[in-house]
């Protein structure tokens, strides 16, 4: 083997490719020039460091962020017990994360540099350096809605205060709670809501819109604070919901806007315009922290659906056409994390507003339609039991094979071209083409008739003109030839002829 | 937004096109449209104001879709209402119920049920705006009763102390 890799030019030497421990057996690369035994002890010895070093890298950071914390609200113990608390499973993960991160590090590297057991060190705290930049990078958010939110309560003077203190102390018990299910954390912040409503009362003697007015910067300023705790939280299996409704929704895919009885022709470019702004606004939804801006998404995406409905009817949409409308859009939207968010919103949110109002009455829409997704049959489409089976396995759709008559409605062909407006377009431009094909071959027809009639005229003038020449034959009169003023009558009274003269030399 | 501040929550009810939101434009607009089909008119949602005494209390009015295949949901819109108002048409029941007695009958077996659910039966027309007012004005009483008038303003909507009311509401529309 050797003598091979020198004829190649390439020293290795044999004991290269020895177990670095020297254990005698042959070592690999990919395990930093360790057999697989020794490569084993090595790793479980580094790993173990690592989880040391993981941890306390963490607590450092973790100490870090309380002083800063600390300093900036000069609020501080209650906080770094349950902190830690908090850390352990985050921690535990990164310490695996970094550990993925150096192997592949090493398997790479060690193809080209002999000492990467000291860069795969070096590198640890580096791969470790992104989690704290990007906690750092969140708390930003965070501190812009904490600093709006003081600069409001400055309005208030003396109650601003006492409104900051009591969300503040709030807040720190709240995270003293955070292994609390998510129906308790849920109570938690409605007694909050309340407790400090009734207060706000009190003090605004019943001016209800000042009261509306601090509470939701109250919400916005807590839920943002709390918002990665309890959004979609591991007590619950919020997840897995998601998860269900988003296959459920994938699968339902064939649906269209016929079954369901949608009054909007996607067709009318304005109708189409306001179906994409409302799925746009409905997938939006999940990228709000606060349940209020949640809640805005949603009735923004509705008053966009009223506004199809309307442009296509002529007329104002009723819930008759609005609830089979939202269903629609949610299932072209797929929302993200659409269970998560819809408990999140039921959990968190300022009861009144989600109660009653306007956004409350959009927010149960759409919680109708999620619960109408979920249990859509073949009856709730008006299929039989069969093709609502053949569609959901996937064996027929109902655009390709329309043409197997058992649609409910007589007209298919109509129906194909408004289920899809990609599909319409595509077969609108298909025509144009077979159009201008059919107009292009006859110009083709029209210019070889010309070319055609060009011969077959310039094939009748020379006919014609044999005809007259043969008709009219050329005399040519030979005496004329000799010389052209033999017949000139007047000859003696012309000059006689210049006689060329010879200039000698 | 404070705009949308809702005191009590209605629910309409009742099967499609049977004039639930015919019932609401007239109220909320006095005014009835005419068109092919009478269930597209109207906004689903309206906040009405209105003044009780010396303060201003607002319904807000949830419609709902009466299809039936949105029956298993309409749980979901109860939630948290103040009455619901199941209308029903009498041009509906007349398809069943050609003649007159039958009608009859029909109409008692509705004010009967009614009054076992301890319900108040109206009955309206959205078209002259006959008896609208008088109904609205009687839900208006029963959703918002008189001793929480005051408490009302101050803690919203509390769902513990909730009083449902029924209305049984009959829409002719011609």
């Amino acid at each position: 083997m050797s003598q091979r890799t020198e004829r190649r030019g390439i020293h290795v030497d044999q004991s290269d490719l020895l177990c670095k421990k020297g254990c005698g057996y042959y070592g690999n690369a990919a395990w930093q020039g360790l057999c697989s035994k020794c490569w084993r002890e090595e790793y479980q010895r580094v790993r173990q460091k690592q989880i040391q070093d993981d941890w306390a890298l963490a607590e450092k950071l973790q100490r870090e962020e309380e002083e800063a914390y600390a300093s900036s609200h000069s609020v501080r113990d209650p906080q770094s017990a349950a902190g830690h608390a908090a850390l352990a499973p985050f921690s535990k993960f990164e310490e695996k994360k970094t550990n993925e991160k150096t192997r592949k590090v090493t398997t790479v590297k060690k193809f080209f540099s002999p000492s990467s057991r000291t860069s795969s060190k070096k590198e640890s705290p580096e791969g470790k350096t992104p989690s704290p930049s990007i906690s750092r990078h969140a708390s930003f958010d965070t501190d812009q809605v904490s600093k709006d939110f003081v600069e409001f309560l400055k309005n208030l003077h003396k109650p601003g205060r006492e409104i900051h203190k009591q969300c503040r102390a709030f807040l720190m018990n709240m995270s003293s709670k955070k292994d609390l299910g998510a129906d308790e954390l849920s109570e938690c912040v409605q007694d909050f809501y309340q407790s400090l409503a009734d207060r706000l009362t009190g003090h605004f003697k019943g001016s209800s819109e000042s009261v509306e007015q601090v509470m939701d910067q109250v919400e916005k300023y807590i839920m943002t604070r709390l918002y990665k705790s309890v959004f979609c939280p591991e007590t619950t299996d919020d997840e897995k919901k998601d998860l269900a409704i988003q296959h459920r929704i994938r699968a339902l895919h064939w649906v269209t806007i016929q079954m369901l009885c949608v009054s909007m022709d996607e067709e009318i470019p304005e109708v189409s315009e306001n179906v994409l702004k409302a799925i746009t606004d409905v997938i939006e939804m999940d990228s709000k922290r606060v349940p209020r801006d949640k809640l805005a998404c949603i009735t923004r995406c509705s008053k966009h659906i009223f506004s199809a409905i309307r442009i296509t009817k002529n007329e104002p949409a009723s819930a008759d056409d609005f609830l089979p409308a939202l269903i629609y859009i949610v299932l072209k939207a797929n929302p993200p994390r659409l269970q998560s968010n819809i408990q999140y919103i039921t959990r968190f949110c300022n009861p009144s507003r989600l109660m009653t109002g306007e956004d409350g009455y959009y927010f149960t829409n759409l919680c109708c339609a999620v619960a109408f997704i979920e249990k859509l049959d073949a009856q709730s489409l008006n299929l039989s039991p069969e093709e609502f089976e053949r569609y959901m396995s996937g064996q027929a759709s109902p655009r390709f094979s329309s043409s197997d008559g058992d649609w409910p409605d007589g007209a298919q062909g109509v129906g194909v071209a408004v289920t899809n407006p990609a599909l319409a377009q595509l077969n609108h431009n298909l025509e144009l083409l077979s159009g201008l094909c059919s107009r292009q071959e006859a110009v083709m027809e029209a210019a070889q008739s010309l070319q055609a009639d060009l011969l077959s005229w310039s094939e009748s003038v020379q006919r014609e003109v044999r005809d007259i020449l043969e008709k009219y034959p050329l005399e040519i009169k030979s005496s004329k030839v000799s010389a052209i003023d033999t017949n000139n009558v007047d000859n003696e009274n012309l000059p006689s002829p210049i006689k060329p003269q010879v200039f000698a030399g | 937004m404070s705009a949308m501040r809702v005191d009590a929550k209605v629910v309409m009810l009742g099967k499609e096109s049977v004039g639930k939101t015919s019932l609401v434009e007239r109220y909320v607009h006095h005014r009835f449209l005419v068109g092919p089909y009478q269930n597209t008119i109207g906004a689903a949602f309206v906040a009405k104001p209105i003044q009780v005494g010396d303060k201003v209390i607002t319904l807000g009015i949830w419609d709902t879709a009466g299809s039936e295949r949105y029956e298993a949901m309409s749980r979901i819109y109860y939630r948290g209402a103040r009455a619901a108002v199941v209308c029903y048409g009498k041009s509906t029941l007349g398809k069943y119920n050609k003649n007159t007695i039958k009608s009859k009958r029909c109409y008692r077996q509705v004010k009967c049920k009614s009054e076992s659910i301890g319900a108040q039966y109206f009955e309206t027309s959205s078209k002259t705006g006959k008896n609208v007012g008088k109904f609205y004005w009687q839900l208006v009483v029963s959703a918002v009763p008189s001793e929480a008038f005051v408490s009302l303003e101050e803690t919203g909507v509390d769902l513990d102390q909730k009083k449902d009311s029924y209305f049984y509401t009959c829409c002719h529309n011609n």
